[in-house]
């Protein structure tokens, strides 16, 4: 069976995640023992079995498509609001490892914070239950193995998905270390509105010529796309079509064009030089 | 004439233009009018094809046009024969056929007239459209650097897929300029005009420019998969079908609200930095004793750079940027982006309090050489330490030539061979080999001499020690002076050697002022001008033509770029005098110009170096063999042809020996390839001279095709100048390159500016120059017809009717001179004839001079005595050369006057004001004119005097220069001569105009009107 619009993961081979993180938080699965399964998971997780995951404080649902429809539910300990009080204090006391954080990365001393506090980042295995509607008696089966993989690959992106599931969200990290949130897409309405009333002036009807700048020398980047992958792949991709690889041959394309139309002459025919 | 205009359409622009040839068709579409000048479509589309773009639909689409007192207001005065087109604030709907653009069309059609202000002759851009044509550019360029994101806007519960634009710091000034001039043209069919229009209008336009050009190229990378699909497996995949716009415009899936939310989420990052008005600057900072070295971190404003905050001090940003919400943690997300780049942040020693990081010698020079261009690059602000962007940072090789052993030759020349030893020095400072040693072995790439950092690589060091190891070398003078300029040097082949620059410290007296008169202008000896030479040289004068001098007792070739006005003419004249007075000449020289301007050399010579016989090879009796050319030259000091005659009787020419070549207006032969090009730098001569009023070091080819003519091989074949200095300059932005080139080509290029303060000092407030141009045939035969008639008419006459006769005839024949449609009296006549060439050479000379003068961005004044020409001359400089002109004459109103006044004087961009002599002699302050021209002359220098006293007078802030400008060979140049050499003994005859002119005899009279026949333009 296959599912068309399912959760893909993006990683081709190898690990799930690319980050020290992701693979801190694969470790905790391959304690499982869980042999053929694990090899199922990946392939699941690789082929957009996941139909849905859903992340909430400590729990987190998805749906799979095996030779049926299975509801997965991992359920994870949360850390008590007052330790998050503790390590929200580390954190920001130390400007990099915040820096890093807000920049959607962990610093290498994250876990040592945690533990420090008292606790652990990377929840043990008796920190977790899991269940499965699938037949299968082994817990975790193939299906939680799939959920648990693309997860990893999303705490490669987000490390606070990773917080969330241990019982603190962002917005609540950022207030607790005295930032209030002011990410644009929560302002997006109200900075468009306050933009408003600033108005135009024309440079009368028709204009006037205006003297032109020195041309500025402009090359194509060696690495393309390097905006989309300072951002890093996109949250929960469910597409047959590689994110990245997509972007990076179209940006490629677009610089073509873009050299070509500083030299004067978009048209392809007449590359010149 | 054509206008050609555009504003923006939803995706597209609507392409139209106004016209003189208004058809009075009174058209109406639902009740709109239609704009009376505009063009109709069969029109726009010829003006399309001949750019190669097809467009879109043809339709009357509806646009506000301003109006006055219910009258349209076209762009162009021109357009309707009115005065002043200074809008009201009123507007009319109209239509106007238009061409609809989009995709490839309306990209290739705004970089196509890019920079252009005429397209071709009476074709003219609007400002409207070149402004669009800027947002194009500023658009190309953000999607060559990949500056935007895959994103997604939503309309009205309608979803579309858009790439958004993410601009760096420079991208979001330029763009904050730009939208502060909008014309209000390119609004005028989305808009209303009269109400406010939002800030965010400029933002669409640049957002609709770059996602055209992406959407154009998107389509092609997708593989497999049917183009057109409507059903998607999921919301992801639609979303990048859509991106590239293979289909739909509109998202139609339910769950595209929740893909919204996904999509601001994850660009969060970037797009709380790029819309944010700080930036994250990085300073570096030298360590005290022996500590580390520290970057500090700082908040700085985009629009005000100078304005820093420290990091550390992060709480007090608020109060400098009051709308800044939070700017703690824009500094942390910032950060935590910038160690991407810069790992010190999370890898160095970090100070707990936000100041900075610390790192160590090679974390300094990676931050200097890789981090830090890197983070610029990325928009972050960096300012590094003094030294390392001064010039003195290096390591510097020295080579000391020795003494040459020529007492039997005597003559140095630049095969002498000479002897040298090196000298290697850090920041100024001589080191010895155990110095150097001592440096190796601290392996460190910035090094510390005597409390001044210099960077020095290992490899550097090294290569200073094997030199300082070499014994002493040999080289040719002429490999020296290479060396010297670092242009192809014999080390270079020897690897890491272009590394280490060199220097040439003499011990030679003849050398080392040779070489030192190379470096600097400034060193230069200066000669004493040529005594056949009238008129004394200015001292910036004498300083270029001793700097010739210098170049061609060396055999070397030098381009004098100075300015016009400035005399590059008389420099020249005093350097073949000198030639030929000091018995070093032996042959010609030969003087390679355009056409139009043989005569005015030739006037210049006979004026300035009386002394020289000159020679003309042009025309159907110049010499037609090779020994004919050597026999007729032999004897002459100039021998002066045109670049088209040259290219045709290479042959000939190349077979003369000649002492020395000059090519005037050398830009004439800047593209190499060109068969021009080409005979240019296959003649051979002792020396070799250019001279060119634009600049040729900006651009990188030209500059080869110049010193390849100049100095040949001295920058290697084309072949691999491209590959060493024009790839690496023009399409890797590569410094280094640029300056090495700079340092190769400076000694022969000597560009002197106007603007210099030292010219500035030389030059008299007001130059006064002649201006000679030839007539065409049509002017010529006209002239001879004029002349004829008028023999008849006089003889027996007498009196007062004889007066009245002459005075007519010197009207007509002055009409003449000044363009055939004048003497013609065709209204609206064409100054163009069949074959498309400029009926008059002085209209044609008038053009080049302004096309120059608008070049440098500056104005000029035309007067003329016939009203009628005024006319001619607005309408053909405006469709020539596209730039502003505003006509004054007796029938103006006075409230027009001063309208057209402020306008000239407060004018932007290059403006030409054409003022009937009689209407606008007196009284007007055209200080903004630095330009004078008499394009036809009163006879009386007091009226003249007057007339240019418009311009040159208190308020005016440059020197200001007048041209007389006078067809040789007619009655002009001979009244002109006969008034300057009476001047002194007669003022008072020659003071009063043209009336002396009638008490000469029949046969003097003649002797002065007569057309000689050098009068005439050949070819």
């Amino acid at each position: 069976m296959v599912v068309k619009d399912g959760i893909r993961a993006q990683s081709k081979r190898g690990d799930f995640g690319d980050s020290w993180w992701a693979k801190r938080w694969n470790q905790t699965l391959g304690e499982y023992n869980m042999g053929e399964r694990l090899g199922r998971g990946r392939s699941y997780a690789r082929n957009g079995r996941i139909k849905s995951i859903n992340i909430q404080k400590g729990l987190v649902t998805a749906v799979v498509y095996g030779s049926s429809k299975y509801k997965v539910r991992i359920s994870i300990d949360m850390i008590p609001t007052q330790t998050w009080e503790i390590i929200t204090k580390k954190i920001f006391s130390t400007p990099v490892i915040a820096a890093k954080l807000l920049a959607g990365e962990m610093h290498e001393d994250m876990e040592e914070i945690f533990t420090k506090s008292g606790v652990r980042l990377f929840p043990k295995l008796n920190n977790i239950e899991t269940d499965c509607t699938c037949p299968d008696w082994a817990n975790p089966c193939k299906h939680i193995a799939a959920v648990y993989l693309i997860l990893g690959e999303e705490f490669d992106r987000d490390p606070f998905l990773l917080f969330k599931m241990r019982g603190m969200e962002r917005e609540e990290m950022l207030k607790m270390a005295g930032l209030q949130d002011m990410s644009p897409n929560k302002n997006a309405k109200k900075d468009k509105k306050s933009k408003e009333p600033e108005f135009i002036e024309l440079d009368g009807f028709w204009g006037s010529h205006a003297k032109m700048a020195e041309p500025e020398v402009e090359s194509i980047p060696a690495v393309h796309a390097a905006l989309v992958k300072n951002l890093g792949s996109f949250p929960f991709w469910r597409s047959e079509e590689n994110f990245i690889e997509s972007m990076e041959s179209i940006y490629q394309k677009a610089s073509e064009l873009g050299i070509r139309a500083l030299a004067g002459d978009p048209s392809e025919n007449d590359q010149g030089q | 004439m054509i206008v050609l205009h555009a504003g923006v359409y939803e995706d597209s622009i609507a392409f139209w233009a106004e016209t003189t040839e208004s058809s009075d068709m009174e058209h109406q579409v639902s009740g709109v009018k239609r704009y009376k000048w505009c063009a109709n479509s069969t029109q726009l589309r010829q003006v399309l094809r001949s750019i190669g773009v097809r467009g879109k639909k043809s339709e009357a689409a509806r646009i506000s046009i301003p109006t006055q007192k219910g009258m349209p207001v076209p762009s162009d005065g021109i357009i309707e024969g009115m005065q002043d087109t200074s809008s009201g604030k009123s507007f009319s709907d109209m239509y106007v056929e238009t061409v609809t653009l989009d995709g490839l069309d309306m990209i290739t059609l705004l970089c196509k007239i890019h920079a252009k202000r005429v397209l071709e002759s009476g074709i003219l851009v609007g400002a409207d459209l070149a402004y669009l044509s800027e947002v194009m550019r500023l658009a190309s360029s953000m999607v060559t650097r990949q500056q935007y994101l895959p994103s997604m806007v939503q309309d009205g519960g309608f979803y579309e897929a858009t790439w958004m634009p993410v601009p760096t710091t420079e991208d979001y000034k330029q763009s904050m300029d730009m939208s502060r001039r909008m014309p209000g043209a390119v609004l005028a069919f989305s808009y209303d005009l009269t109400g406010d229009l939002p800030q965010g209008i400029f933002q669409d336009m640049l957002a609709m420019m770059i996602n055209q050009m992406i959407f154009l190229q998107a389509a092609s990378t997708v593989t497999g998969g049917s183009r057109s699909r409507k059903n998607f497996d999921s919301v992801h995949t639609s979303w990048l079908h859509h991106l590239r716009r293979t289909g739909d415009h509109l998202m139609d899936d339910t769950n595209a609200p929740q893909l919204l939310h996904q999509i601001s989420e994850w660009q969060q990052h970037v797009t709380l930095l790029a819309k944010s008005q700080l930036r994250l600057c990085f300073r570096l900072e030298e360590p005290e004793d022996k500590g580390p070295w520290f970057i500090r971190y700082m908040l700085q404003s985009r629009e005000d750079p100078s304005l820093l905050i420290p990091a550390d001090n992060v709480n007090k940003a608020k109060t400098v940027f009051p709308k800044l919400s939070n700017p703690r943690e824009f500094l942390l997300v910032a950060l935590g982006q910038a160690s991407g780049i810069l790992s010190a942040i999370t890898k160095g020693d970090a100070e707990p309090n936000l100041a900075g990081c610390f790192t160590d010698v090679k974390g300094a020079y990676r931050f200097l050489t890789e981090e830090a261009p890197a983070l610029e690059q990325s928009g972050y602000g960096v300012i590094l330490p003094s030294w390392w962007i001064g010039k003195d940072n290096k390591i510097r090789a020295s080579a000391i030539v020795r003494k040459p052993n020529t007492k039997s030759t005597g003559m140095l020349n630049l095969e002498t061979v000479v002897q040298f030893d090196w000298k290697i020095a850090l920041a100024d400072k001589t080191v010895t080999l155990a110095e150097l040693q001592k440096l190796a072995n601290i392996k460190s790439p910035l090094v510390q001499i005597r409390g001044q950092w210099v960077e020095a690589s290992s490899q550097d060091i090294k290569h200073a020690i094997t030199l300082l190891k070499k014994r002493t070398q040999k080289a040719s003078l002429l490999d020296i002076i290479k060396m010297r300029l670092g242009a192809n040097s014999p080390l270079a082949s020897s690897g890491s050697a272009d590394s280490v620059d060199i220097e040439i410290a003499s011990k030679d007296a003849q050398i080392s002022t040779m070489l030192k008169q190379m470096s600097s202008s400034s060193g230069l000896e200066e000669k004493r001008q040529p005594k056949g030479l009238k008129g004394t040289l200015r001292s910036y004068q004498a300083r270029g033509f001793s700097w010739l001098a210098f170049l061609t007792r060396w055999g070397l070739g030098g381009c004098l770029a100075d300015d016009m006005g400035l005399g590059k003419t008389i420099q020249t004249l005093a350097l073949i005098l000198q030639r030929k007075e000091s018995g070093e000449q032996k042959n010609p020289f030969l003087l390679i110009c355009p056409t139009s301007v043989i005569s005015n050399w030739q006037r210049e010579a006979a004026t300035f170096a009386p002394d020289l016989s000159i020679m003309i090879h042009h025309g159907i009796s110049r010499s037609k063999t090779k020994a004919q050319l050597c026999k007729d030259a032999k004897n002459q000091d100039i021998v002066i042809t045109s670049y088209a005659l040259l290219q045709k009787d290479i042959k000939i020419i190349s077979g003369v020996q000649w002492d020395g070549i000059v090519l005037d207006e050398a830009q004439n032969v800047k593209n190499p390839e060109t068969k021009q090009s080409k005979a240019v730098r296959s003649l051979k001569a002792h020396s070799r001279i250019a001279l060119t009023g634009t600049p040729v070091e900006n651009n990188v080819v030209d500059l080869w095709a110049i010193m390849e003519f100049l100095n040949p091989g001295f920058l290697d074949t084309l072949t691999s100048f491209k590959r060493n200095f024009f790839v690496p300059i023009q399409f890797e932005g590569d410094e280094e390159a640029a300056k090495r080139l700079r340092r190769a080509t400076g000694p022969f290029v000597l560009r002197r500016l106007k603007t210099d303060k030292s010219i500035i000092r030389d030059l008299p407030e007001k130059i006064e120059s002649k201006t000679y141009c030839q007539l065409t045939k049509e002017q010529a035969s006209l002239y001879k017809a004029t002349l004829k008639d008028i023999e008849d008419a006089l003889n027996g006459r007498g009196g007062i009717e004889r007066k009245g006769i002459i005075l007519g005839l010197l009207a007509r024949l002055k009409q003449v001179c000044d363009h055939p449609a004048l003497f013609l009296k065709e209204s609206g006549g064409t100054t163009k004839n069949k074959s498309n060439i400029v009926r008059s050479g002085k209209i044609s000379r008038l053009v080049e001079i302004l096309s120059e003068i608008a070049d440098a961005g500056e104005n000029a004044l035309v007067f003329t005595q016939f009203v009628e020409m005024g006319h001619i001359l607005r309408r053909h400089i405006r469709e020539t050369l596209g730039c502003e002109v505003l006509f004054l004459h007796g029938g103006t109103t006075r409230m027009q006057r001063d309208l057209m006044v402020r306008r000239f004087q407060e004018a932007q961009t290059p403006t030409v004001f054409v003022i009937s002599l009689k209407a606008g002699g007196t009284g007007l302050n055209l200080t903004a004119a630095n330009h004078v021209f008499h394009f036809d002359r009163w006879w009386n220098p007091a009226v003249e005097d007057q007339a240019t006293d418009r311009a040159f007078r208190i308020g005016q802030k440059k020197n200001v220069q007048v041209y007389k400008m006078i067809c040789s060979g007619t009655l002009e140049e001979r009244i002109d001569d006969l008034i300057t050499a009476k001047k002194n003994t007669s003022e008072r005859v020659v003071g009063s105009g043209e009336g002396w002119l009638t008490k000469m005899s029949n046969e003097d009279l003649q002797g002065v009107l007569a057309l000689s026949t050098d009068a005439v333009m050949m070819e």
